[in-house]
């Protein structure tokens, strides 16, 4: 299968900016990105740069962005992103700085992992064998300790373009991967920590990091997963937090979302609630604010619905 | 091609000209439906992050009323529908759903597993046809610029919303060509519009509402269209907030999925409920659907 | 000035755990890596670690077994110890937080594996590797000590006494190279599997400590020793876990049979991996094959067990094979795996070379002899890092300030330099396909005398063509094209030992079988091979083996 790379090249020590390079190569219909890379280094350019070790998606060294999308270059098959004669565009991870080509600058990633204390801390010394766990613990942890660190979630993280101090989704679900191990004791210090600013409330709950981790870690379902609870554990005075109640006691009510109160019910007080007098004059005057909130018909059966199993946020509140 | 309705709230709340839109397309495009105004919100994922129990047993809800008319759901909100297909996965598994159901018994009402969700979209390219659409169209919307800009939950998880891959995230493109106009192609179309954490980081959150926007109207488009009320209320509701926060001006009017089909279809504004739009298409659509009453 | 009181040369398990070891004993510690630690080659170890924790095993049946499985080639020293410490070892790895899976109250739960005697392998789903591997890293985060992450090690420096005293390393981020003295140095930089071609190796198992150390002069021991797989995928040599026959899967020829009840009646596709290896490849050659394979099937073990124990097995038979292991047989293949041989040290790691040691893939304790069982690798990582780190932080605590010429750096400056203005030449790459694929014909799961007089030939004619080698990149900043001649030259040094240490052994024992000798000869060969650096070439010699307590019996499986 002949198969055309298009390969977006930096190396500062020649390049004022990025540069596009394209090469072509024959390669087995089989063959992955990182095959096709490899390929180009040894026999065509050795200048080109990019990591890569395993070639099994397990070492995580070579997300990269294809097609616009990121991921494992050792798990992308050629064939479903280019085909015969095709032409695939290959550039580096996104949210880190490029160092040269494909490789991107791995220290603020590992910083952010080092700032979620990413390690065990469990209540007393060690037992004298081994913590006495369920398999089903063990089983939910592990879908978390599948993460490779590799980044492809970092890369194409919504958030993290607007906001390079987000934590962002590998550190969040590393994070997790503490909360939810019932070994560790320090739930409240790491979901406290966590409901600051910069971490689980700032997730746009996108779904890119869940669409392009090539390890199914779903990094997006951990981060609300703490959100839920953090909220449990008490951690209720922000925005995130008020937003879910307002959220939850509108459709309680009428059984349907009613924006202009969850607007209001999730701010932190009146100085907030004027930065969006903006917002709420224009859609007054351009008839997108409701004059009145009706319940939908049959409300006091969702009413039922979520006194049956709401009980924990009623408790909370 | 019968449906069972389900509008969502904010077409029925802060973008009525969505719910207006729509009611003046279901005739020429030959749809009929039957509303279920007694469903409830889909939670939009804020209920699901908190308690999926909850949101699911909410959504098998509308799924058991919808079952018991033996109609497909249509619905008109990217973020109903992908929260509706996330709950509806979880609801395939018998056991789970058996217990669901029994939160539903009160009522009398049970969900077999049966019901099957669409988006007006998806039902444009895949029950209507858009060579059928492309005939309906009596004003084309030729030299019109218009970016995509689809919502996160109609394209993601993909597995979940597009499971036969059908390209579903290219139906925008393919309807706005069928309609006579130009579809812009930016990486914005599928990202985040903010919307989802306007309350817990209003910067972030108009950050990218107007990083989408910017980037959308440096590749040319004259004007985005949505197939989700919920970035409409960023996109076209904050647009001015976001262009101050991103420093540079914006103007990009934001149209609704139906409002655009209304438009090529010969309707009216005031059918299309467009003087409900913060940032109006008043100019733009003077400039290129001359002789038209906009 | 960078100094350090041990210094860890590679940060995969057996290194992190060195230097989690070096640092607990409050002496100044660094780890260095040419990669990100958890992107070491730790992460492929799928199926488990062994040991005797259950109440019907023992730590002398465990050590039975690795004697049996060496072929009587390990020194039972080492392998006592590696057996009696293996318990502790895994209950500190899950008090860590490795998430071990559980039996039904909640203790640890384990799966049979190759060449065992008790179900004594402990794991996590089929990434054991990787889940230990994170979780070393995030104890070594905890301890925050100073990490060269990317920086690759080019020599190893010595004082005026001839000890070992740093390395000098270079940045790979900037090319920038850098003198890093130290009071010990303990290498742990893994494998060799890049001599090969195929491997189930990672790319970056280019040997590079374990020529470091042979050219500074320490002994390499029983290079010969090369595990092959039997079961990695023909398209591109990946790995299919042992756990797969831990869970009951077979091998079958092309006519439905199940081969191994000729080979190993008793334990079947769970004999040693040297004796399947071996049973594959003569099926193979007498024609009864599939396209150069074995066919592995798993289909009677379901789909949930599949799904649940054998997930990335599965995910990798769909990628590079195309084959739905639920539903049809995958074809396999022996591939290189695994080198027993490596650095000699004793039970703590020390080298023959002051100040140095060594643990992990690139030394030899020698608890694998001629054949490693699975799941004894990460043992060893753990026991004998663990073991090294703390006699290094003991050691550095009776040595002086450390004296080094500058003149190292400006040596591997020059030679550096030397490569990147060197003419355009040969392509490294070339190089290293012809060394690997002359390993693989010459120096595989059978040799002969002729073949390895041809391999021996052939890799010194490789040698010659080194020195035209030359490095298109001529950048300085992350320059990988570099590093690999780098590593060529490494791996060519390793590739002359094998072969070297294949020819001197003239029997066959474990891994090692020469169709010229085709038995075990205990009364000339239950020795070590060993093999010292010489401009000439690798010089041999023996070492005797350490028998304590089981005399060589025939091995049957």
């Amino acid at each position: 299968m002949k198969v055309t790379l298009r390969v977006k090249r930096y190396d500062p020590e020649r390049d004022r900016s990025p540069r596009w390079q394209e090469y072509t190569v024959e390669v087995e219909d089989y063959a992955t990105v990182l095959d096709a890379l490899i390929k180009v280094r040894e026999e065509i350019d050795e200048s080109l740069a990019l990591r890569c070790s395993c070639r099994s998606h397990i070492c995580g060294s070579c997300a990269m962005r294809i097609n616009q999308k990121g991921g494992l270059a050792c798990k992308t098959k050629l064939a479903e992103v280019a085909g015969d004669g095709g032409t695939v565009v290959v550039e580096p991870a996104g949210n880190l700085p490029v160092v040269k080509d494909l490789v991107v600058d791995l220290v603020p990633f590992f910083d952010k992992v080092r700032a979620v204390d990413p390690y065990l801390q469990p209540a007393g010394p060690p037992p004298e064998r081994e913590y006495i766990a369920s398999n089903e613990d063990m089983e939910n942890v592990k879908g978390a300790m599948a993460c490779i660190l590799c980044g492809a979630c970092v890369s194409d993280c919504t958030v993290l373009e607007v906001d390079p101090d987000f934590l962002g989704p590998a550190a969040l679900a590393k994070a997790w991967r503490f909360v939810a191990d019932p070994r560790d004791a320090a739930d409240e210090e790491r979901l406290g920590a966590l409901s600051e600013r910069n971490g689980i409330w700032d997730c746009t709950h996108c779904f890119m990091c869940v669409e392009v981790c090539p390890k199914d870690v779903k990094p997006m379902e951990r981060i609300l997963d703490l959100r839920r609870r953090a909220m449990e554990a008490g951690f209720k005075n922000n925005n995130g937090s008020r937003h879910s109640d307002a959220f939850v006691e509108t459709i309680r009510e009428s059984g349907r979302l009613d924006e202009t109160k969850v607007a209001i019910r999730s701010t932190s007080g009146l100085g907030e609630l004027l930065s969006w007098s903006g917002v709420g004059l224009r859609s007054f005057l351009h008839g997108k604010v409701p004059l009145s909130h009706k319940p939908i018909p049959g409300a006091e059966h969702v009413r039922k619905i979520f006194d049956k199993l709401e009980t924990k946020a009623g408790e909370a509140q | 091609m019968k449906f069972a309705y389900y509008p969502g709230c904010v077409a029925k709340g802060g973008a009525p000209e969505l719910y207006k839109s729509v009611n003046a397309c279901l005739g020429p495009l030959g749809i009929e439906v039957e509303e279920l105004h007694g469903a409830a919100c889909t939670g939009a994922g804020v209920l699901t992050e908190r308690n999926p129990e909850l949101a699911d047993t909410l959504n098998a809800r509308t799924f058991a009323m919808a079952e018991r008319l033996g109609l497909p759901i249509l619905t008109i909100c990217s973020t109903c529908t992908g929260t509706m297909y996330a709950s509806h996965e979880r609801l395939k598994d018998d056991a789970y759903r058996a217990r669901i159901n029994e939160h539903l018994a009160d009522e009398g009402l049970e969900y077999r597993g049966t019901t099957e969700i669409y988006h007006l979209m998806w039902i444009l390219v895949e029950k209507i046809g858009l060579d059928k659409v492309r005939s309906l169209v009596k004003r084309p919307l030729n030299g019109l610029r218009i970016a995509p800009f689809y919502g996160c939950y109609i394209v993601r998880p993909s597995r979940l919303v597009d499971p036969e891959h059908q390209k579903r995230d290219t139906y925008l493109e393919q309807i706005i060509a069928h309609l006579g106009a130009d579809a812009v192609d930016y990486s914005g179309k599928t990202k985040c519009c903010g919307f989802p954490i306007t309350t817990m980081n209003r910067r972030n959150a108009l950050k990218l509402t107007g990083r989408n926007i910017a980037e959308a109207k440096d590749q040319g488009a004259d004007l985005m269209v949505t197939p989700c009320p919920l970035c409409h209320l960023n996109l076209d509701g904050q647009q001015i907030d976001a262009a101050r926060v991103i420093g540079r001006s914006l103007d990009v009017p934001i149209l609704h999925l139906p409002q655009l089909l209304g438009l090529a279809f010969g309707l009216s504004p005031e059918e299309l409920g467009l003087r409900h739009h913060i940032v109006t298409p008043r100019t733009v659509l003077q400039k290129f659907l001359a002789g038209a009453a906009v | 000035m960078l100094q350090h009181d041990v210094l860890v040369v590679g940060a995969g398990l057996a290194g992190m755990r060195a230097a989690l070891e070096a640092k607990k004993q409050g002496v100044d510690v660094a780890i260095m890596s040419k990669v990100y630690p958890v992107r070491s080659h730790s992460n492929a170890a799928q199926g488990g670690i062994n040991a005797a924790l259950s109440e019907d095993d023992s730590w002398e049946s465990h050590a039975f077994d690795t004697v049996k499985g060496s072929d009587y080639l390990g020194d039972q020293d080492a392998i006592e110890i590696l057996a009696k410490e293996a318990p502790q070892a895994i209950i500190e790895l899950e008090n860590f937080g490795v998430t071990f899976n559980r039996d039904e109250r909640g203790r640890l739960g384990s799966r049979n594996f190759g060449g065992a005697s008790h179900a004594r392998t402990y794991f996590v789903g089929d990434f054991t590797g990787q889940a230990i591997l994170h979780v070393m890293f995030e104890q070594l985060l905890r301890t925050g000590l100073t990490s060269y992450d990317e920086w690759f090690v080019t020599q190893l420096v010595k004082d005026d006494s001839g000890a070992i005293r740093g390395v000098v390393a270079m940045d790979i981020r900037t090319g920038q190279l850098h003198l890093v003295k130290a009071k010990a140095v303990v290498l742990a930089t893994g494998g060799m599997g890049r001599v090969y071609e195929p491997s189930t190796n990672a790319l970056i198992c280019t040997g590079d400590g374990m020529a470091l150390a042979y050219r500074a002069g320490a002994l390499l021991m029983d290079m010969e020793m090369v595990q092959f797989h039997p079961t990695t995928l023909k398209a591109n040599g990946a790995l299919l876990s042992e756990a797969a026959r831990g869970e009951g899967a077979y091998l079958l020829n092309k006519d439905g049979e199940r081969f191994m009840f000729k080979y190993a009646p008793n334990k079947l596709e769970l004999a040693s991996r040297d004796v399947v290896s071996r049973a594959e490849q003569i099926e193979i050659n007498e024609g009864r094959g599939v396209d150069g394979c074995v066919l592995f099937d798993l289909r009677h073990l379901g789909a949930e067990k599949i799904m649940e124990r054998l997930p990335q097995i599965r995910e990798l038979a769909l990628e590079f094979a195309g084959v739905d292991i639920i539903h049809e047989p995958v074809p396999v293949r022996p591939g290189m795996h695994y080198i027993m041989g490596g650095i000699k040290t004793d039970v703590w790691g020390k080298t023959n070379l002051d100040g140095l040691f060594a643990a992990g893939e690139c030394a030899c304790v020698n608890v694998h002899g001629g054949n490693r069982l699975g799941a004894n690798s990460l043992l060893e990582t753990v026991v004998f890092g663990k073991r090294a780190g703390a006699a290094a932080a003991e050691y550095v605590k009776s040595v002086g300030d450390v004296r080094v010429s500058e003149a190292w750096l400006r040596d591997e400056e020059a030679r550096i330099e030397g490569l990147l203005k060197r003419p355009e030449g040969e392509k490294a790459a070339a190089l290293r396909l012809e060394m690997g694929q002359t390993m693989t014909r010459n120096v595989g799961v059978f040799r002969t005398g002729e073949q390895l007089l041809e391999a021996q030939a052939k890799i010194q004619e490789l040698k010659q063509r080194y020195q035209r080698v030359s490095v298109g990149d001529k950048g300085r900043i992350f320059n990988t094209n570099l590093q690999f001649v780098l590593e060529l030259e490494n791996m060519l040094d390793l590739a002359e030992v094998v072969v070297a240490s294949a020819l001197f052994r003239t029997e066959s024992r474990g891994a090692h079988t020469r169709l010229d000798y085709p038995n075990r000869d205990d009364a000339n060969w239950l020795k070590h091979t060993v093999a010292t650096y010489t401009a000439a070439g690798p010089k041999l010699d023996t070492r005797p083996v350490t028998i304590t307590r089981w005399e060589p019996q025939e091995r049957k499986y």
